[in-house]
């Protein structure tokens, strides 16, 4: 998921660093009228728990290698957009200067697709859903595996977009490493989405009263958010038809062949509805962007029942005892 | 599940070589500079890029990282970037793009070893007072420096809640379980560190925290 | 008592968010220089009567009638005191990992003299002197955590003196201690000057420490008197959990 320098050109760097940084003053502003001097413990711990979360590894079914949580949407759902995209923001300062995990250069890029779209992007949707579907244990779960999926393909059709920008001069078709990422990222989000719900549903369990309810807001708030939600899953649409604005063939196809990975080939979820396109009469561009939003309505259906199944009523693992005493 | 539970932290403070003895803005800019002339070298001129990975190679020796940790680092490294790159000629069967991917792995290879370099002689204390003096907001650099103290402290109690359901869980566990199980180790970990974090916050508060940050002028 | 009490509780009751009560009518005075061990079951409210001496808990110790509860030296605990009381009281929290927030030694041992607003001078002399009272000059540069329990529990009483309370709140200084730690420490709180209230489940540590010992069961104050007296009276001690120490018994 980190871009590693190189990828991406310098001058796409720098933009997004310009970018980035706006958006981190603009968080750190807004988060201590939030947070008054409880933004530092906060933000710090909540960038270790998700900088902490992501040494879990997460098998994937079948495949040789794991993932892992990204964290934006989790940490946007526990304290606000703001905090969310600062913890993200300096998890990936931290993991770029001190761990060499992640770039340098292209911290500016991480930080834009992670932490601003993640989180800010992540929790406009969530926020948006909840305020439709309610305050109920499964709503909540839900909208946020649901904004965690689509903020993973944000992130990827963002990618997508900056790797365009920076090899477009170099005159040949990056369509493979479009298809490569989608699909990867389809994978990932997937993953994002279970935990996400399923850690949110554990805390909901234990300490509900950690997890604020949505606060009514000034309509032009509301619409802004309503906005910014519309932008994340629109990205996340983009991101699906992305592979097919070309004429080739499909990449992920000729890699898995090429490498053998016939494995990525069965292996492949359901989900991924058979190459994005669904036989119907219709324009192509149509059906794939109608292959999109079944996808995010099955993993929408999937977060529900999730959300219903796991009922963390059994303690296999005992809480330390709470301090107040 | 086999994983690591600490990735490797860089450097101590208890570290010394000519790399080390360098001011720390040069460090944080010097690596930079590779970085971004690395990215500026054009396809063409892959042997000036080759040049700079000579140099980042010999900046690692003198700096006395051993050939060992180098070459677990780029085991895990290199993969990823090979499936990405080769992404590229597979798709768009011309000629330049398998030139335009020879060049993406070197230009990252010399990227992530100067970023290894980097964690090699710069320890967090230089890092946060390279920070100040580079104008970074000093909330952040607060921030920096909070989470840094307490990711150490939550992989060890991520170790802990580990072993201890390594105790109970008898093997041969489903794909689906480690599912659930990761995720609740993940919730009682967030858990656990929110509580502390209120009790930090009322550590910080008995002595005399009210939001604005106040620091030591001097970096001794 | 003619003495001017330092630290002052009347009827002080506490209800926490979700229902418990916690504290209930808890009143008592404690003079200048006094050493006094708060003692009691686990559960029994000793935390939440440390933190109401500090002001750390969300609503604020104010009867219905609008009247403080807490006093520290005359003055209420509340809201727009808070600054003036809690430069008067130091607050050793139990698990030091919750107190050292900051990558150095240092800093954190700086952090409370730089909240007092003092200048960069002065705050320096603060922390030599603050360390030096510890036992800890020479790990200035170092992280909290390569340091042991016994280390960092020393760094954070450092940090403590270093805002040079006259009244230090101690909650379970000697958990995870181990018998050196827990001698310096004891070493260190003897020199201590000011007045004490220490939490404890050690009482052994509170016969070598206190004068004084409540006992605290079921949120109220069960008795109150000399350390030898209450220690070692088997009926207080069997009805609240609590066992008289082996040095005291057969007296």
């Amino acid at each position: 998921m980190h871009i590693r320098d190189g990828i991406l050109g310098p001058e796409v760097c720098v933009a997004a660093a310009v970018v980035s940084a706006c958006a981190v003053a603009y968080s750190l502003r807004r988060l201590r009228v939030d947070l008054e001097d409880r933004a530092v413990p906060l933000t710090g711990m909540m960038a270790a728990i998700v900088f902490a979360a992501q040494m879990v590894n997460f098998p994937l079914l079948g495949l040789p290698v794991s993932g892992h949580l990204l964290g934006g949407v989790l940490a946007a759902v526990m304290l606000g957009p703001w905090a969310g995209c600062l913890a993200i923001s300096l998890v990936l300062i931290v993991q770029a200067v001190l761990f060499s995990d992640g770039g340098l250069l292209s911290l500016g890029a991480n930080v834009f697709n992670m932490g601003v779209v993640g989180a800010w992007g992540g929790h406009a949707v969530y926020a948006a859903l909840r305020r439709c579907l309610g305050t109920s244990v499964t709503a909540t779960v839900s909208s946020a595996a649901v904004a965690a999926w689509l903020s993973v393909l944000a992130a990827a059709a963002l990618f997508c977009f900056e790797f365009g920008l920076s090899s477009h001069s170099s005159g040949f078709d990056p369509s493979g490493v479009f298809t490569l990422m989608v699909v990867y990222h389809a994978l990932i989000g997937i993953g994002e989405a279970l935990i996400t719900g399923a850690v949110l549903a554990f805390v909901l369990s234990r300490r509900a009263d950690l997890i604020p309810a949505p606060t009514p807001l000034p309509a032009v708030r509301a619409v802004g958010q309503f906005g910014t939600a519309g932008l994340v899953a629109a990205l996340a649409v983009a991101a699906l038809l992305a592979p097919f604005k070309s004429e080739l063939p499909d990449g992920l196809d000729a890699v898995s062949q090429q490498l053998g990975f016939a494995s990525l080939e069965t292996e492949r979820p359901p989900l991924l509805l058979d190459d994005y396109a669904i036989p119907l009469p219709v324009e192509a561009w149509w059906s794939v962007s109608l292959a999109g939003m079944l996808g995010t309505a099955i993993v929408f259906v999937g977060a529900v029942l999730l959300a219903r199944a796991v009922r963390w009523n059994t303690t296999p693992l005992t809480l330390a005892d709470n301090t107040d005493v | 599940m086999s994983d690591s539970c600490s990735p490797d932290a860089g450097a101590t403070a208890s570290d010394t070589s000519l790399c080390h003895g360098l001011p720390a803005d040069a460090k944080l800019s010097l690596t930079l500079l590779v970085v971004v002339v690395s990215g500026l070298i054009p396809l063409e001129h892959w042997p000036a890029q080759g040049l700079l990975l000579v140099a980042v190679f010999m900046a690692l020796s003198l700096a006395g990282v051993t050939v060992r940790y180098l070459a677990r680092r780029l085991a895990l490294f290199l993969p990823a970037l090979f499936v990405f790159g080769l992404s590229i000629p597979v798709a768009s069967a011309e000629g330049l793009a398998w030139n335009w991917t020879l060049s993406l792995w070197l230009r990252c290879t010399v990227s992530f070893l100067a970023g290894l370099w980097l964690i090699h002689v710069l320890p967090l204390r230089e890092l946060l007072s390279v920070l100040r003096r580079w104008h970074c907001p000093v909330v952040l650099i607060a921030m920096i420096g909070f989470m840094y103290r307490y990711v150490f402290i939550l992989w060890d109690e991520l170790r802990r809640l580990r072993s201890a359901r390594d105790a109970r869980d008898f093997g041969g566990a489903s794909t689906w379980r480690e599912w659930t199980i990761s995720a609740q180790l993940i919730g009682l970990l967030l858990l656990r560190a929110m509580e502390r974090a209120e009790r930090t916050h009322r550590a910080m508060l008995a002595r005399g925290w009210d939001g604005s940050i106040r620091s030591l002028d001097d970096d001794r | 008592m003619t003495e001017p009490a330092i630290l002052e509780l009347r009827c002080l009751s506490f209800r926490y968010p979700n229902g418990r009560l916690a504290l209930r009518d808890i009143s008592c005075r404690v003079a200048s220089r006094e050493r006094v061990a708060v003692v009691g079951p686990s559960g029994a409210g000793k935390s939440t009567l440390l933190m109401h001496c500090n002001g750390l808990l969300p609503s604020p110790p104010v009867q219905q009638d609008g009247e403080a509860q807490v006093f520290v030296n005359g003055i209420a605990v509340t809201k727009p005191h808070l600054r003036e009381t809690r430069r008067q009281v130091g607050f050793l929290f139990q698990d030091p990992d919750d107190q050292l927030f900051c990558p150095t030694v240092r800093d954190d041992v700086a952090f409370g003299p730089l909240n007092l607003g003092l200048d960069q001078h002065e705050v320096l002399a603060r922390v030599e002197r603050g360390l030096a009272s510890v036992g800890m000059s020479g790990f200035t540069a170092r992280n909290p955590a390569e340091l042991s329990t016994g280390e960092r529990k020393r760094v954070c009483l450092a940090g403590v003196f270093a805002c040079e309370p006259s009244v230090l709140v101690l909650d379970e200084p000697t958990s995870n201690l181990d018998p050196r730690a827990r001698r310096q420490l004891l070493t260190i709180l003897r020199a201590f000057a000011g007045t004490l209230l220490v939490a404890t489940h050690d009482l052994d540590f509170v016969i070598d420490l206190c004068d004084r010992v409540l006992v605290l069961d079921d949120g109220q104050v069960q008795a109150d008197g000399p350390t030898e007296r209450i220690l070692s009276d088997p009926l207080i001690m069997d009805r609240h959990g609590l066992e008289v120490p082996w040095r005291l018994r057969g007296r």
